[in-house]
């Protein structure tokens, strides 16, 4: 699954949810070509292409996060789309509301909309400087948070520094294998509504946890700087790493690659550390 | 790794030992994985046209004649001290691939339930003395330092090459593959049997190195065949084993499924799980060398828990769609993980003294006798019309039960130990 659906997955659910829906009855296609011609309960379209055929009906609301929903029948409910494509077809019908928040949509003059809105937003193309201004917030925030913790606690970010220098391969391991299972299991969470919160503040320890982990290496950056003043270094450390991952992000794939290997090399050596508290030595083997 | 470090001390003749280990296992592995697993039922379902019920009454038959004839065996490797001697190791695993080499020759033409019930005889006789022959090769050419990314490697690539080959299975095609392949074996063992090399020689004496042949779970104090520290293992692999197959048989066949699993028809699907098989694997040696085992099982446990309750959810609210390839992911991380500890475990709860004795009754009880025995269970459920829905939910409990058992046991354990005075951890 596209892991950019992620936030969008839990925000509809989160709507579900305020709406009164049954979760038993919503169905998320996540992937592939599928024609609708009975369903109960909300939709949501993930990554797949889902056509509702001509006289054909299916009971909504139907949420479109991704992938691209066609309708040449009748939905009997709202049709919300945040992302994806919606393509409503010459004599297709919406019973309810089409509400419109993001994504790109082609509406046939002869299709029938009983109610239609747009939630407008600023530009799509925003200017270089509205673009980096989240990165550089996100950077300096935490460079003053690096600063202040290798300050004040410093053996904290050794431990971890230590763990991810030399243990790389363990922490990769350990980092890869928790976020893809946790990862997993939160939006499985997400899906039973009464665990909604619990994933929701899982995914955002996970985010606390990663942003331990890049301070971490940062401090380890740092350290290259050979300065009495740690908390400067660390700060420094922590924007050549974000600088470092925005860089590699351009190359494809392999750039990818790497800033994740980094990423997840940080977490795992935060989570074998238990956050810096203790040093992390595996098992003693013989030579 | 050790291994790096004989390469950069141009010490070949190690080196030689891990390829013989690796080539040894794999192809045994994949054997186990297609001819036996996937072929046992195959031939007793469609080709001789007998019940479900009635092949589960063979497998268990099978499970249980492989267990006995692994624990015998590897009993008497211990007692005349066969488990130490490389040469005498050989010459069985010669004996154990030219019958299993006739076996499979001869597997196209069974068609009788007479001779499929004497052509399983024959294969758990060499299954069962095959375990303890095979697995004891760790002693003599992985050092323990290796064991757990060796173990990875066997793992991942036997997985690697079953989930790619056969595409489809037809027992006619495939026991000539095999055939083929297994005469070469047959034929350098058969060499190694009778004549003496200087290279087989240094290796035969590798187990008496201190980083070869006592496992790592036996330092310092070997660890007793009556004993918690051998049974708990046993029992938590019994209960992997037991879990994978009673929940993968019933899952590949089902047609939902299929496009998903191993048995998919979509090259890039088996692919995808031909790959995550080996990245599994890799990721299950790391762990298994820098940490303690008992958090592979727990992972294992966990892993199998979800992915049943993957299975259950999709079941429930799929609405007979093909499933997201996350499920089988979770399926496949599970096997790895647990294949490679299989691997590494047995060896490492051993000394040399006690190898054949301990690797029989690891691979025979928590490895044969659980798989077989689920197997049948699986069959079964499936004879009665078990739904598929309950079936996997009755799975998913067990696995949920295993992961809770865990740490209850482990904290039990420590409890009785406290009571008996001991202070260490």
């Amino acid at each position: 699954m596209n892991l950019e659906l992620i936030p969008l997955l839990i925000i509809v659910l989160l709507m579900i949810s305020a709406g009164g829906a049954d979760v038993e009855t919503t169905e998320f296609v996540i992937e592939g070509d599928h024609e609708i011609t009975e369903h109960r309960g909300a939709l949501i379209v993930g990554d797949a292409t889902v056509t509702v055929p001509a006289d054909e009906a299916v009971s909504g609301p139907v949420y479109v996060i991704g992938g691209e929903f066609r309708i040449h029948g009748t939905v009997e409910g709202d049709v919300t789309q945040l992302s994806g494509s919606l393509v409503v077809e010459d004599g297709a019908t919406i019973d309810g509301e089409l509400q419109h928040i993001g994504g790109s949509e082609e509406l046939s003059t002869e299709a029938t909309i009983m109610e239609q809105t747009t939630v407008a937003f600023e530009s799509s193309e925003p200017s270089p400087i509205a673009a980096y201004t989240p990165i550089v917030l996100t950077t300096l925030i935490l460079a003053v948070v690096g600063a202040l913790l290798s300050r004040k606690h410093e053996p904290l970010l050794d431990n971890v520094g230590a763990a991810a220098k030399d243990h790389p391969l363990i922490s990769l391991t350990v980092g890869a294998l928790l976020s893809v299972t946790f990862l997993s299991v939160f939006v499985f969470m997400a899906f039973t509504l009464i665990l909604l919160p619990v994933s929701i503040l899982g995914l955002l320890v996970g985010l606390l946890i990663i942003a331990y982990g890049i301070i971490a290496l940062g401090y380890l950056a740092g350290q290259q700087l050979n300065t009495p003043r740690v908390g400067l270094a660390t700060g420094l450390g922590v924007v050549v790493v974000m600088v470092l991952l925005q860089v590699t992000g351009v190359i494809p794939i392999l750039g990818d690659l790497i800033a994740g290997g980094l990423l997840l090399t940080g977490l795992g050596a935060v989570v074998l550390t238990y956050f810096g508290l203790q040093e992390f030595e595996p098992v003693s083997l013989p030579e | 790794m050790k291994l790096f470090e004989f390469a950069r001390e141009r010490q070949w003749v190690p080196i030689t030992g891990y390829l013989i280990y690796v080539s040894a296992l794999t192809a045994g592995y994949y054997y186990n994985l297609t001819f036996v697993q996937l072929g046992l039922t195959d031939l007793g379902t469609q080709k001789i046209g007998m019940p479900p019920g009635d092949v589960s009454i063979v497998m268990a038959i099978l499970a249980l004649l492989t267990l006995v004839a692994a624990v015998a065996s590897g009993v008497l490797m211990d007692r005349r001290g066969w488990s130490t001697d490389l040469y005498v190791k050989f010459r069985l695993l010669f004996l154990v691939i030219f019958v299993q080499l006739l076996l499979t020759i001869a597997a196209p033409h069974v068609s009788t339930i007479e001779q499929f019930v004497l052509w399983v005889i024959v294969c758990s006789m060499a299954l069962g003395v095959g375990i303890p022959v095979s697995f004891s090769f760790m002693l003599d050419f992985v050092p323990v330092r290796d064991r757990g990314y060796v173990a990875a490697i066997v793992a991942g690539l036997s997985f690697f090459v079953a989930a790619l080959y056969p595409i489809e299975w037809r027992i006619d095609e495939f026991s000539l593959v095999m055939s083929a392949m297994m005469v070469p074996a047959v034929f350098v063992l058969a060499v190694l049997s009778v004549k003496r090399f200087r290279f087989v020689d240094s290796l035969a004496s590798q187990h008496k190195r201190d980083t070869f042949g006592t496992g790592r779970f036996c330092r310092p104090i070997p660890v007793r065949t009556v004993s918690f520290a051998f049974w708990g293992p046993i029992l938590l692999m019994f209960g992997v084993f037991f879990i994978d197959s009673l929940g993968f048989l019933r899952i590949i066949e089902t047609p939902q499924y299929i496009y998903t699993s191993w048995q998919s028809p979509d090259l890039s699907v088996r692919l995808f799980i031909a790959v995550l098989h080996v990245i599994g694997a890799l990721a299950a040696g790391v762990i298994y060398t820098n940490f303690d085992r008992n958090w592979l099982f727990f992972w294992v446990f966990g892993l199998f828990a979800f992915t049943h309750l993957l299975y259950v959810f999709h079941i429930q609210f799929g609405a007979g769609d093909t499933p997201p390839l996350v499920l089988p992911m979770f399926y496949v991380l599970a096997v790895s993980f647990y294949t490679t500890l299989n691997f590494a475990l047995w060896p490492d709860l051993s000394t040399p003294e006690t190898i054949g004795t301990h690797t029989a009754l690891g691979v025979g009880i928590a490895g044969w006798l659980a798989t077989f025995l689920s197997t049948s269970l699986a069959l079964y459920s499936e004879g009665v019309g078990l739904s598929l829905l309950n079936h996997l939910t009755y799975v998913n409990a067990l696995a949920l039960l295993f992961v809770v058992a865990l740490p209850v046991l482990l904290y039990v354990h420590r409890m009785v130990e406290l009571a008996r005075g001991g202070t260490t951890p």
